[in-house]
C-alpha cells in the first residue's frame, strides 16, 4: 500500500521538534531566572509612598525566617513583628518563608534559585558562597547603617571578603555548651545545680545516670556533618585544632591530632566498656534536641541556643533544662564558636537590596541595639508565649550585650537560673572559629569517623582518622572552581 | 438471516486503497497533531535529557557559573573516589542479599498459596497490602520499628522469646540486612501476584505424568512447578536485580548512608555528589556515574540474556 | 463469538477432561487423603496467621499507635492502651501539623499528572496504534528506547530542564508542573496503550470513516470510549506512581506549601511530636489503601509484568 501523498508539512514539524532539542541539547547550562517573589499574602501597608518625603517604589521581598514545623504561635510573633517592620517602612511587603539551612538542602535550593531574598547561612559558608560570587556585596548598604565598625571584628570577619567588604552580617552568635537535663540528673543522685566540670567528670556523670535511670548518659550526634562539628567542638575542648592555616594562606589538615585521638578513646570507652552512650547513633540536630526533650539523653554537646528550638518544637519541659560550659582541658584549648550570618540573594534589584538590609537591620540588628527595638522585639516574643532571653554570645562586644539584657529584663520568661552555669562562665573562656575552609566538607568526612567508633568496637581510630585526614587534604588542595 | 458479510459490505478492494489514501492524506497533519503532545512530553524531559546527560558527564558543571568542557575528567575523578568503592560492594551485597532472602520468599509463597483452594483471594489481597503503602511511610514507620533501645518495637518482640535486642541499623553489620528485610516486605507481594498467575497456568497433566513415575512432592516442585515458570522467574530476576542496584529512599531515609558509609549505595553518591554539597554540586560527576551505572546495567542485562537464553525455553 | 478487547498473552491450553480439570502439585487423590487434608488446613491456618501478622500487622500496629499517647509508644511499643485513647492526635496531624494541605497537594499532583499521562497515551497510542503514519516504527522505537535507561540517568539532566526549560525559558521548580508534566514522559504508558489500540477491530474504523469521520471525531467519538479497560490501567497505576514518587518531587517542589506528603513527612518527622506523626503517617496511608481495596481485582489479576516494572 502506497500512500502517494506525504505531508511534508508534518514530516518538517516533527524534524524541527527534535532538531530544537538537539540544539538546546548543545547549550549552555541554565542560568537561572530572577526569583519571582510571591505574592504578598501578609496586609501589607498600602503604597503610601506618598506618605514618606522621598518616592519610593513599593517592593518586595521573601524573607526566610520561619523555621519548618514552628509552632502556630512562633509564626504570629513573627507576623507581628512584619507588621511593624511595614508600618515602619510603608513601601515594603515582606513575605516570610519556610527555611531552614541544612547542608543537603541548601545547594539544591542555591541551584534552583528558589532561596528567599534574605536568607541565613552559618558562619562556615559565609566566604566560601561570597568566593563563588552566591551572595550579593551589601558593604555600602550596611554600613550606612552606622553600626558597622561595632561588630566583634572575629564576628564579622565570617561575612567578609577578603578586602573587608561586607556581603552578610552576623546575627547571631553562639559557643558550644554541655546541655544536660536536670530531672535525669536528680533520678539518678546528682545535683543538677553542680554539673561536671571536667571530662573526667562528665564521664563518670555518664555512667551514673546509664547505671540509674536506663538510659544515655551521654550521646553524640553523628549524622548530616554534626558529627564532624561535634568532633571539632571536643578537640578545641582539648586544645587541638583540625585545620592549620599557614602565612601563605596554605591550608593543612591536622584531622588526626592528639586531641581528636584522646576524644574518639573517651567516645570509645564510654560507649564500649561503660555503655553509658545508649544505643541509639544516627543524631542530627534535629532528632538529638527530640531525644534530649524526650528525656531519652542525659548530657550532649551542641549549642547554647537550643533552649527556644526545644520549646518550639519538641515539646521541651523547661524544668529538664539545664546547660554549662563545655569543659576545658589544656592549652590552647577553647570554646568552639559559630554563628548565624543573614545574605541577600544575588538575583535581586538594587531596591530589593536596600529593603532587605533594612529588614536584616530591623528584624536581627536592632534589638540588640536599642532599648526600644530590644523591648518591641520581647514583647512580641512573650505575647505569643515565645522564648525571651535565651543566652547568646555577643555579636558586638559584652558591654552591648549586658546592656540588651538589661533592657529586656522584665520579659525574660527562661528559666535563667538552670542557666548559670553556662553564662557565668562563657565569656570567661576563649572562642575560637571553626574551621576556615571547607569547613562542612570537613565535617562529612569526619561523621563516618564518630560512626565507626560509636559502632564499631573494633574501630581502629588512628587509620580512621589518617583516611579522613587524607580525603581533607584533597579537598583543601583541590582548585578553586 | 443472512451472514455478516451481508450486512456490512466488505468494501471491494479499490474503495479500501481508496480509503488507505484518503486515511494518510487527510490525516497527515491530523497525526501530527496527535503526536504533538507525545513528541513534546518525551521531548523536553526524556530524550533531551538524555543526550544532555552525555554532554555533561563531559562538563564541569555547578549551575553558577557557566560549564566547562573537561574531556573525561569527571570519569577519572569519580574512578578516583574510594567511596565509589565502597559504594560498589555496598550495593553488589545489597543484591546478593536481596537474591537470597528477598527472592525466594515471594516463589515459596507463591507455590504453598496455589496449593491452598480457600481464601486465595484473602491470601493475594493481604500480601499485596505492603506494596500499596507508600514507600514513605513504609520506611519511616519501619525505622522506627527498627529502634535499637530496648524498648524498640522488633527489641521488645524480640524480648518475648529470650533473645537480646539487636542493634538494627546502628550497626555496620546489620543496617544492609534491616534494611533488606523492609525491602522485601515492602515488595513481595507484587511478585508473589505475578507468580500465582503463572503458576495457574502450569499443566496438570505434567504432574499427571510425574506421579505416574512416582514422583514425590519436592521432585514434582523442582522438576515441573519451577522449570515451567523459568521464564517469569528469569524475568522478575533481572527486574529485581537491575532495582536494587538503584537503591536510593530506602538507603537515604533509614540511614543516611552510615553507619559509617555502610549503606552508601551507587544511587545515593550520584544523589551525594549532586546535591550534598552545601557550596554547590558537581553535576559532572554525578551524571559521569550515572552514565557508568547505566552501561554496567545494559552490559549486565545483555549477558544475562545472553546466558539464560541457553537455559530458557521460549514457549 | 465476542470482540475480544484485550489478547491475554499468556493463555495457554485449557487443560484437558483426560486429567483433573484443577489440579496444582497435589493431585486429586492426594487431596482425598484425610491426612493430606488436615495438612492443607494446618497450611491454611499458618498462611492465614503468617499473612496477617506480616503483611497487616505492621499497618494495624500503625493504625494502634496513632491513638496512643506518644509515652506509651516510646516506651511499651506492643502494648494496647495501657492508658487510654488519644483521639486527638489525628486532629493535632490534621490541623497543627497541616497534613490535610500536604494530603490536598498530592491528591492535586495526582489529578495533573494523571491527566497529563491520560492525553500524552492516548493521543500517542492513537497515533500510533490507529492511524499509523510511516515512521511509526521509528517513533515507537524511540519510546522504547527510554525504558532501557535508567531513571537515574535522566536525574540531574532533568532537574537542569525543569529548572530553566529550553527555548522558552520557563522555570518550573517550585510548581505543580515540574512534576505534571514529567509523569507524562512514561514509555509503559504510551506501549500498552498503544497495543490496546492495535488491537481494536479495524472494522469499525472503517466503519467510522465511511461514515465521513474525521481522524478527531474517530479518537473522540469511536476510540476513546472503547478504551475504558485500558485507561483504568492507566489512571490506576498514575495515581499510585503519584503516591509512591519521592526523589523527584523532593528536588524540584522546594516551597513547603505544595509539597507533597512522601516529601514532607521525612522534614516533618524530627520535628514533631511522635504519636503525632504516626497520626500523619496514617492519614497518609488511607487513599492508596482505599483505592487497592476499591481496585483490588486490577491490581491482583496478574497485570503481571506490569506490576514488576513499576518505579
Amino acid at each position: 500500500m502506497r500512500s502517494t501523498t506525504r505531508r511534508p508539512a508534518s514530516v518538517l514539524a516533527a524534524l524541527a521538534v527534535v532538531a530544537a532539542t538537539l540544539l538546546a541539547a548543545c547549550n549552555s547550562a541554565a542560568s537561572p531566572s530572577p526569583s519571582t517573589a510571591a505574592s504578598p499574602a501578609a496586609s501589607a501597608g498600602s503604597s503610601a509612598a506618598a506618605s514618606q518625603g522621598t518616592a519610593h517604589e513599593p517592593v518586595s521581598i521573601v524573607v526566610g525566617a520561619l523555621r519548618p514545623g514552628v509552632t502556630q504561635a512562633a509564626a504570629d510573633a513573627l507576623f507581628e513583628q512584619i507588621k511593624e517592620f511595614q508600618a515602619k517602612y510603608p513601601w515594603i511587603t515582606v513575605q516570610p518563608e519556610e527555611y531552614n539551612w541544612t547542608a543537603p538542602t541548601f545547594t539544591a535550593a542555591l541551584a534552583a534559585g528558589t532561596l528567599p531574598d534574605v536568607f541565613t547561612i552559618p558562619f562556615t559558608d559565609g566566604k566560601g558562597l561570597i568566593a563563588e560570587h552566591q551572595i550579593t556585596d551589601i558593604d555600602a548598604l550596611v554600613r550606612a547603617l552606622g553600626y558597622a565598625d561595632k561588630f566583634n571584628p572575629s564576628v564579622l570577619v565570617n561575612g567578609q571578603d577578603s578586602a573587608g567588604k561586607i556581603y552578610a552580617v552576623p546575627t547571631a552568635a553562639y559557643g558550644m555548651s554541655l546541655t544536660y537535663n536536670r530531672t535525669l540528673f536528680k533520678q539518678a543522685g546528682l545535683d543538677p545545680d553542680k554539673p561536671p566540670q571536667t571530662w573526667d567528670d562528665v564521664r563518670a556523670a555518664a555512667k551514673t545516670i546509664a547505671e540509674k535511670t536506663g538510659v544515655a548518659g551521654y550521646a553524640s550526634m553523628a549524622t548530616e556533618n554534626t558529627g564532624g562539628w561535634q568532633l571539632t567542638t571536643s578537640t578545641y575542648a582539648n586544645g587541638g585544632r583540625m585545620e592549620k592555616v599557614a602565612d601563605d594562606g596554605k591550608v593543612t589538615a591536622t584531622v588526626n591530632n592528639d586531641a581528636t585521638k584522646a576524644v574518639l578513646q573517651r567516645l570509645k570507652a564510654m560507649r564500649w566498656d561503660d555503655k553509658s552512650m545508649g544505643s541509639t547513633f544516627d543524631y542530627a540536630w534535629g532528632t538529638m534536641n527530640q531525644a534530649f526533650a524526650a528525656g531519652q539523653v542525659g548530657m550532649f554537646t551542641g549549642g547554647s541556643d537550643l533552649y527556644t528550638w526545644m520549646i518550639q518544637n519538641a515539646s521541651l519541659k523547661p524544668d529538664d533544662y539545664g546547660i554549662t560550659v563545655i569543659p576545658l582541658d589544656g592549652s590552647d584549648s577553647g570554646v568552639l564558636g559559630g554563628g548565624t550570618l543573614a545574605a541577600v540573594n544575588v538575583v535581586t534589584t538594587a531596591e530589593q537590596r536596600d529593603a532587605a538590609v533594612k529588614w536584616i537591620d530591623f528584624y536581627y540588628i536592632q534589638k540588640l541595639l536599642t532599648q526600644d527595638g530590644a523591648v518591641a522585639d520581647a514583647k512580641a516574643l512573650t505575647a505569643n508565649n515565645q522564648p525571651v532571653g535565651v543566652p547568646a554570645l555577643p555579636i558586638f562586644d559584652k558591654a552591648t550585650y549586658d546592656e540588651s539584657q538589661v533592657w529586656i529584663k522584665d520579659y525574660i520568661n527562661v528559666p535563667t537560673e538552670q542557666m548559670t552555669p553556662f553564662t557565668s562562665k562563657i565569656f570567661d573562656q576563649p572562642l575560637i572559629n571553626e574551621p576556615v575552609a571547607h569547613t562542612q566538607e570537613l565535617y562529612a568526612a569526619l561523621d563516618p569517623v564518630v560512626q565507626a567508633v560509636l559502632t564499631d568496637p573494633n574501630a581502629d581510630i588512628n587509620a580512621l582518622l589518617d583516611a579522613a585526614n587524607t580525603q581533607v587534604q584533597a579537598v583543601l588542595d583541590a582548585p578553586a572552581p | 438471516m443472512g451472514s455478516i458479510s451481508e450486512v456490512a459490505p466488505v468494501p471491494s478492494v479499490d474503495a479500501r486503497s481508496r480509503a488507505a489514501r484518503f486515511r494518510v492524506t487527510r490525516a497527515g497533519l491530523a497525526t501530527f497533531a496527535f503526536l504533538l503532545p507525545m513528541l513534546v512530553i518525551f521531548g523536553l524531559f526524556a530524550w533531551f535529557p538524555i543526550i544532555r546527560a552525555f554532554v555533561m558527564s563531559v562538563q564541569d558543571t555547578n549551575l553558577v557559573s557557566d560549564p566547562v568542557y573537561v574531556g573525561l575528567q569527571n570519569f577519572q575523578r569519580v574512578l578516583a573516589d574510594p567511596l565509589l568503592g565502597i559504594a560498589v560492594r555496598n550495593t553488589a551485597w545489597f543484591a546478593f542479599l536481596a537474591l537470597i532472602f528477598g527472592f525466594p520468599v515471594p516463589i515459596i509463597l507463591a507455590v504453598l498459596m496455589s496449593e491452598l483452594r480457600h481464601r486465595r483471594g484473602l491470601f493475594s489481597a493481604l500480601a499485596y497490602l505492603p506494596v500499596v503503602v507508600p514507600p514513605v511511610v513504609s520506611v519511616l514507620l519501619w525505622r522506627f520499628f527498627f529502634a535499637a533501645s530496648p524498648t524498640g518495637v522488633f527489641n521488645t518482640i524480640l524480648g518475648w522469646f529470650g533473645l537480646g535486642p539487636l542493634p538494627w541499623l546502628q550497626n555496620a553489620g546489620t543496617a544492609i540486612p534491616s534494611i533488606v528485610i523492609e525491602a522485601t516486605w515492602a515488595a513481595a507481594g507484587a511478585t508473589v501476584i505475578i507468580y500465582l498467575a503463572a503458576l495457574v497456568g502450569v499443566r496438570p497433566e505434567l504432574y499427571d505424568a510425574a506421579e505416574v513415575d512416582g514422583a514425590s512432592l519436592w521432585q514434582k516442585i523442582r522438576y515441573i512447578t519451577l522449570p515451567q515458570i523459568r521464564n517469569v522467574l528469569f524475568v522478575t530476576l533481572i527486574l529485581q536485580l537491575i532495582a536494587t542496584a538503584q537503591l536510593f529512599t530506602e538507603p537515604l531515609l533509614f540511614t543516611g548512608g552510615g553507619p559509617a558509609n555502610s549503606t552508601m549505595t551507587v544511587l545515593l553518591l550520584i544523589y551525594k555528589y549532586a546535591f550534598q554539597n552545601s557550596l554547590g554540586g558537581d553535576y559532572g560527576m554525578a551524571a559521569a556515574l550515572s552514565l557508568m551505572l547505566a552501561a554496567f546495567l545494559a552490559v549486565f542485562t545483555a549477558g544475562y540474556y545472553w546466558l539464560t537464553r541457553r537455559w530458557g525455553v521460549d514457549s | 463469538m465476542g470482540r475480544r478487547l484485550v489478547r491475554l498473552p499468556w493463555r495457554r491450553r485449557p487443560p484437558t477432561s483426560a486429567s483433573s480439570p484443577d489440579r496444582g502439585i497435589v493431585s486429586a487423590a492426594d487431596r482425598s487423603q484425610s491426612r493430606v487434608r488436615w495438612f492443607m488446613r494446618f497450611l491454611n491456618g499458618s498462611m492465614l496467621v503468617f499473612l496477617l501478622i506480616v503483611g497487616l500487622g505492621p499497618i494495624l500496629w500503625m493504625l494502634k499507635s496513632a491513638v496512643t499517647p506518644t509515652l506509651d509508644t516510646l516506651r511499651q511499643p506492643m502494648a494496647l492502651w495501657p492508658h487510654g485513647f488519644d483521639l486527638s492526635q489525628f486532629a493535632t496531624a490534621w490541623n497543627k501539623v497541616h497534613i490535610d494541605r500536604y494530603l490536598f497537594n498530592t491528591v492535586a499532583i495526582a489529578f495533573g499528572s494523571w491527566l497529563v499521562q491520560i492525553v500524552v497515551a492516548t493521543t500517542a497510542g492513537f497515533a500510533l496504534g490507529v492511524l499509523r503514519p510511516r515512521y511509526t516504527r521509528l517513533l515507537t522505537g524511540l519510546v522504547i528506547a527510554t525504558l532501557f535507561v535508567p531513571p537515574i540517568v535522566l536525574l540531574v539532566p532533568l532537574y537542569l530542564t525543569v529548572v530553566d526549560v529550553p527555548i522558552i525559558h520557563w522555570r518550573m521548580i517550585d510548581s505543580y508542573w515540574a512534576v505534571w508534566l514529567p509523569a507524562g514522559a512514561s514509555a509503559f504508558n504510551v506501549i500498552i496503550t498503544k497495543r490496546f489500540f492495535d488491537n481494536l477491530p479495524r472494522e469499525i474504523f472503517e466503519a467510522a470513516r465511511v461514515d465521513g469521520a474525521g481522524p478527531f471525531r474517530l479518537f473522540w467519538s469511536v476510540v476513546l470510549p472503547m478504551s475504558r479497560p485500558i485507561l483504568g490501567v492507566v489512571s490506576v497505576f498514575a495515581v499510585v506512581a503519584t503516591w509512591k514518587d519521592y526523589l523527584w518531587p523532593l528536588l524540584v517542589i522546594r516551597d513547603p506549601a505544595i509539597q507533597p506528603l512522601s516529601v514532607r513527612l521525612p522534614i516533618l518527622a524530627p520535628t514533631t511530636d511522635l504519636g503525632v506523626f504516626i497520626a500523619a503517617l496514617t492519614i497518609s496511608t488511607i487513599i492508596p489503601i482505599a483505592i487497592f481495596l476499591l481496585f483490588q481485582r486490577l491490581f491482583l489479576s496478574g497485570t503481571g509484568l506490569s506490576g514488576a516494572l513499576k518505579g
